[in-house]
């Protein structure tokens, strides 16, 4: 990496429709649309932001679907090298959360090691349908800690997108960090040789 | 379904993917199916190792064999030539930017019962074993010439003229031997047989150029592989499809090709029609428009130990020259492990290819099995090779040709390359690809 600084990959999960590649938009360059199908889908990839995290800079780089989910499955190799998932669900459409443990399944398979977020869009919307705070305890509670972080957004109103991406930023690079602290205890305990690469090798970051 | 789009795609094999991706990108609506519920058909990885047994009828993956799911394992072996046109395409497509690549560690040829390093530049060729100590300067020469040539510069040609003398003409200019021009030809200039020898000598030295430009990127050897298996190719290219408005769907019943007498109307599957312009699909999704033109054999091998003499190499690649063993095809044998995530800790997958020639084609890669040391298992293979009876223009069916077995991608660039041409009339213009920021 020409920088230096670390960077994380951050893979969308969830349902076609709940607004995945909304938080794209907010995050790429706040912006919203209220367009629907797939013309709301259609060119996003890949954007890096950067974060400050324990006095570090760190970059966050968030990936969509290119809505591949919409008919189709999303192939193997979007979820390759991922630092973390974020869950996305609607708030103000049950099914697209109780869905979620097939995502986690595809992620815990497909991405090894990724931290994963949970994270209400819609939070804007009210009415009979919408997710309860009951449902979400008591999947966080079946999930015990596969989940690393809860959030309720609304992108049309731009809320909670900003925090969240700061506290994700936060969790993975206090990850990163404490792995590498873990990786020198191995390194400098007597008579066992270690697996690790030579000390120039590592860095507090993933890539 | 219901709608109407100006390409269907049928099969989600790397060639489709990437004329799936080349079509969104130019602005087409581009409908992409395939019948199994993954990506990548014939050029997919398998994963986890039990599906792999259970494709072949092997019983229960052995315990030893560590995680199921470490292993990713290709069906039809290939590298990536650092300079060729398959990293030219990802580049310009911006795909590179969705895979990870090694660098194949040892690029090896067969002479005499033996494998030797290949050498590609001038020091590598002073120290080769393959050659006496008057040949290697002779070779080196050789080399120097091919690097320096330029048809744009006279002052670079020595008397040779690109269009006019022959390819065993330049061999006989720099008094090569005939074992010398076996490996150059075969294992640097990767011909498929020694028809190049009587035709004229500036694709030769166009190869040879590539194979030391590639090599010269990294240093080992010219070629690239990806992590986790080429399999991740197609789905780089089926997202940049999907990214430019490609509609994906996987698992669908025996999609169909359907006319209106000679005029094509669309895709049928589970009983809707996909009306669109034009097809694009692999031989297995329009068999009657297909003619047989040959076999491949492909042996995977699961090894626990790097291939004997390649100085223990986690990648390589070793080809075995026709005329080494009195054939008509080269036999190659492609090695890639677990530093690729393709395999277990400390597990090796070496994949042993060629053309068929005889009626028992597991015969006439023994030689290439002998290379290996002790193999865990074998998983054979022998699949009929396809390729279209017309260029499709007429009824607006485009087919690829099946994978050749080379154990490159320079061919299936070129076929994916002319299928474009054919479908648009002029060559695929790069510069539609809106370059995203580089970001890495
Ligand atoms: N009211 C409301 N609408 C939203 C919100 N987020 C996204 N949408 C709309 O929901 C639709 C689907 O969003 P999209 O981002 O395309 O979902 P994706 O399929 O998961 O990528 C679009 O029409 C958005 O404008 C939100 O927080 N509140
Ligand atoms: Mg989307």
């Amino acid at each position: 990496m020409a920088t230096g600084s670390p960077n994380y990959k951050i893979i969308l999960c969830g349902e076609y429709g709940v607004g995945k590649s909304s938080i794209f938009r907010r995050f790429m360059n706040n912006s919203f649309l209220e367009e629907t199908g797939k013309k709301s889908t259609i060119g996003l990839d890949q954007a890096t932001q950067m974060f400050r995290a324990h006095g570090t800079e760190v970059k966050l780089t968030l990936w969509d679907t290119g809505g591949m989910e919409r008919m189709s499955f999303i192939g193997s190799s979007y979820y390759r090298g991922a630092n973390a998932a974020l869950l996305c669900y609607s708030m103000r459409n049950k099914d697209s959360f109780t869905i979620l443990s097939q995502y986690i399944l595809d992620i815990v398979m497909n991405a090894e090691g990724a931290k994963i977020f949970l994270c209400g869009n819609f939070a804007d919307c009210t009415g009979e349908n919408c997710v309860t705070k009951a449902n979400i305890e008591s999947f966080e509670r079946e999930c015990g800690d596969v989940l690393s972080g809860n959030y309720q957004i609304s992108c049309k109103d731009n809320t909670g997108l900003n925090d969240m991406f700061s506290d994700i930023a936060r969790v993975l690079h206090q990850d990163a960090v404490n792995k590498m602290t873990l990786r020198k205890d191995m390194i400098v305990r007597p008579g066992i040789s270690p697996e690790a690469e030579p000390a120039h090798k590592r860095k507090c970051c993933s890539e | 379904m219901d709608e109407e789009y100006d390409a269907v795609v049928l099969g989600t094999g790397l060639k489709e993917c990437i004329l799936s991706g080349m079509l969104s990108v130019s602005g087409r609506k581009v409908l992409h199916m395939d019948r199994n519920n993954y990506y990548g058909g014939e050029s997919a990885s398998i994963t986890p190792l039990q599906d792999l047994y259970d494709k072949f009828k092997m019983g229960k993956a052995p315990e030893s064999m560590g995680r199921g799911r470490d292993w990713n394992v290709d069906l039809i072996p290939k590298f990536l030539m650092a300079n060729g046109k398959l990293v030219d395409l990802l580049i310009h497509t911006g795909v590179t930017k969705y895979l990870e690549f090694k660098s194949v560690e040892g690029s090896y040829v067969y002479k005499g019962g033996k494998i030797h390093k290949v050498p590609a530049d001038e020091k590598e060729a002073l120290s080769s074993s393959l050659m006496g100590l008057f040949e290697k300067r002779r070779f080196r020469k050789f080399l120097m010439f091919c690097q320096e040539f330029s048809l744009d510069d006279p002052k670079t040609w020595e008397g040779v003229d690109a269009k006019m003398t022959t390819a065993q003409e330049l061999y006989d200019k720099f008094s090569l031997d005939q074992n010398t021009a076996d490996f150059t030809g075969h294992a640097i200039a990767l011909y498929l047989n020694d028809e190049y020898k009587n035709q004229p000598c500036g694709e030769f030295i166009e190869r040879v150029k590539l194979y030391s430009g590639s090599l010269a990127r990294y240093g080992k050897s010219p070629y690239l592989y990806p992590l986790y298996g080429l399999g991740e190719l197609p789905q780089g290219f089926a997202r940049l499809s999907a990214i430019y408005g490609g509609t994906y769907m996987l698992d669908k019943k025996e999609p169909k090709i359907v006319f209106d007498g000679d005029k094509l109307l669309g895709v049928e599957s589970d009983g809707e029609v996909a009306k669109c312009k034009m097809v694009v699909c692999d031989p297995s999704y329009a068999p009657d428009k297909c003619k047989k033109t040959g076999q491949v054999i492909r042996i995977i091998c699961i090894l626990n130990h790097p291939i004997p003499h390649t100085n223990d190499s986690l990648s390589s690649q070793i080809i075995i020259p026709q005329n080494q063993v009195n054939r008509k095809h080269d036999i190659y044998v492609g090695c890639v492990s677990y530093a690729h995530n393709v395999a277990a800790k400390n597990f090796f997958l070496a994949i042993v290819s060629t053309h068929v020639e005889t009626d028992n084609p597991e015969r006439e890669v023994q030689v290439a099995l002998d290379l290996l040391g002790p193999i865990e298992q074998k998983f054979v293979t022998v699949s009929d090779l396809y390729q279209p009876i017309d260029n499709g223009k007429q009824n607006k069916v485009y087919i690829s040709s099946s994978y050749d077995a080379t154990s490159h991608f320079e061919t299936t660039c070129l076929d994916v390359l002319k299928i474009y041409e054919i479908i648009d009339g002029k060559p695929f213009d790069f510069s539609k690809i809106k370059k995203t920021e580089d970001d890495m």
